[in-house]
């Protein structure tokens, strides 16, 4: 099953994944290379009749419905590229025009 | 000074001796630091009071950056211990660094870390597997007694047996996945090296046990260590045929046969038996997994977490893209656009739907051969030894291919050991042993006898 071009980059959308056109030859011939491999899966006769299989517990375990003290040593302004006032911030984008104050996160 | 000042001073001139595995992504300087604060405050009446323990770098510590091998989580230092970890720091045992791995464990060699492959610490031209080659690396050269890795289709077994040191993959369910980065969901545990059995049991035994924090992890006590028993009476140990195909490395056939042989004389009955989808499971784990990858790692887009690109954006879809196209790289950007189309509109049926059945029937061929009376299961760890660097990387279906022995585990949720069986030209042979679902104790035992009896470092 082989993939062609703008299948990937199709697919690289979805995955709001950047690629670009210098790797985009060797990206399709080694998703076509793995696509071709994983499709012997077709051998395999139908198989609706086996029961699902789920790693895990049988059943959920529920918790109990109360608000706990913040079990983190720090926020998320430690861990996050940029933020501010309880919120995430992303650098300021073409798509928002002029608005706002010029070279702040927005 | 106390003795665990002394041990951890100890073990980090060990580790800094070895900086050439680049095994360990820690900073020399923050790691000595680090390992001697933990002994000052450890527990002295724990039961791994002072055993420095080195931790795979997907798994979060307070003290460490849980890069992830990734340069997108380059600078993640994470707010909270993982389960696993705060569990070994409460028994007296001394985090010891963050350890190499392919980034987010998607890989076989942990050539795809994004601070350089490491090292085979007995032939550097060769590669240590992975995806949690710093830590088997750690474990084998002597530098700590045991370490944490991963597992997701293999990733401590297969490493384990590259390296010649015990990897273990608990049951699914045994072990917390809280604070494990998640890959694949439904696949992640984690899992221990260790120098022995011995050593790689005890530091399960630690991490076992139930956690409010993860409702995957069953409602159960921490493991149980077995003693180590005089002979094998009484049990059936099943050789599935289908993991010994006529182009099995020769070297790898003979130690399995002589560790079979070995078997039978410590009193057990070897007999044949068939696991038939076996010929399925590493397409059917390269769907689910990449699946479940294109999910989890949805979440580093340079807003909530990463490294974030830089440049005039038009918009958050483009931040979004260009941070991930640029932070992650060549095996995590292949897995998440497989994963996707998968996933995607018109190929879930025929790919994904598949898979989970054909999943289905991998786990249905385990249960019927444990139903039948088969206590565990002994074959290679590996198809060959560690193989050289570089070797694998252009093809990467060649690369998932020596997964093959291994992934099944993971598909059914299985433990499963590997144990160092014997040498060739030099290179350690892993043996697996797999057995059913929460019967890790029987498992162990096995591995203690055969682990006493087999003569791991010499030529098969």
């Amino acid at each position: 099953m082989s993939v062609s071009s703008e299948e990937v980059l199709r697919i690289a959308q979805l995955a709001e994944l950047h690629v670009d056109e210098e790797s985009l030859p060797e990206l399709v011939a080694q998703m076509s290379r793995i696509l071709d491999y994983v499709a012997q899966l077709r051998a395999v006769g139908p198989a609706e009749h086996v029961k699902p299989f789920i790693p895990g517990p049988d059943t959920i375990r529920f918790r109990p419905d109360e608000v706990n003290p913040w079990p983190l040593a720090f926020g998320p302004d430690k861990m996050a590229p940029a933020f501010k006032g309880g919120f995430f911030l992303v650098p300021r984008l073409g798509a928002f025009g002029d608005e706002g104050e010029a070279g702040e996160e927005a | 000074m106390s003795d665990a000042v002394a041990g951890a001073r100890s073990a980090a001139d060990r580790i800094s001796k070895l900086r050439r595995l680049n095994a360990v992504l820690t900073k020399q300087t923050e790691l000595r630091k680090a390992l001697v604060a933990q002994a000052d405050a450890a527990r002295p009446t724990g039961v791994l009071y002072g055993m420095p323990v080195a931790v795979k770098a997907n798994i979060c510590t307070l003290e460490f950056q849980t890069s992830c091998g990734s340069r997108i989580l380059e600078d993640y230092r994470s707010p909270y211990d993982a389960t696993a970890v705060a569990r070994l720091k409460e028994a007296g045992a001394l985090i010891a660094g963050a350890t190499n791995c392919d980034e987010f464990a998607m890989g076989s060699s942990t050539e795809h870390s994004a601070f350089g492959r490491t090292i085979h610490p007995i032939d550097k031209t060769r590669v240590p597997g992975g995806s949690s080659g710093g830590s088997a690396a750690l474990v084998a050269a002597g530098a700590v007694p045991a370490a944490l890795g991963s597992e997701t289709g293999g990733s401590v077994r297969q490493p384990a047996s590259f390296c010649g040191v015990v990897g273990i993959k608990p049951t699914y369910g045994r072990v917390s996945r809280y604070g494990l980065v998640a890959f694949g969901s439904s696949l992640d545990q984690i899992g221990v090296f260790g120098r022995s059995v011995h050593d790689a049991a005890r530091v399960l035994s630690v991490i076992s046990g139930r956690d409010p924090r993860d409702n995957t992890c069953e409602d159960r006590d921490p493991l149980r260590l077995p003693t180590v028993p005089e002979n094998l009476d009484g049990f059936v140990i099943g050789v599935p045929k289908e993991y010994f195909p006529p182009d099995l490395d020769p070297g790898v056939r003979r130690a399995c046969d002589r560790a079979i042989r070995i078997l039978r004389e410590l009193g057990a009955a070897v007999r044949e038996v068939s696991l038939p989808h076996t010929p399925y499971a590493v397409p059917t784990y390269y769907i689910i997994a990449p699946a479940e990858a294109s999910s989890n790692l949805a979440r580093f887009d340079g807003v909530r977490y990463g490294v974030r690109a830089e440049g005039p954006l038009p918009d958050v879809r483009a931040l979004y893209r260009e941070t991930r196209g640029a932070g992650f790289g060549a095996e995590v950007r292949r897995r998440i656009l497989i994963g996707t189309y998968v996933l995607s509109s018109g190929y879930y049926d025929a790919y994904y739907r598949k898979a989970q059945q054909v999943r289905a029937l991998i786990a249905q061929d385990f249960r019927n051969v444990f139903d039948r009376g088969v206590d565990l299961l002994f074959t290679p760890t590996t198809p060959t030894p560690a193989f050289k660097a570089g070797a694998k990387l252009a093809d990467p279906v060649q690369m998932y291919l020596s997964d093959i022995f291994v992934c099944t585990a993971n598909l059914a949720g299985l433990p499963a050991l590997s144990l160092p069986i014997g040498r060739v030209k030099g290179l350690p042979i892993g043996g697996q042993l797999m057995g059913p679902h929460f019967l890790e104790d029987e498992m162990l035992e096995a591995a203690y006898a055969l682990e006493r009896a087999v003569p791991a470092t010499e030529e098969a």
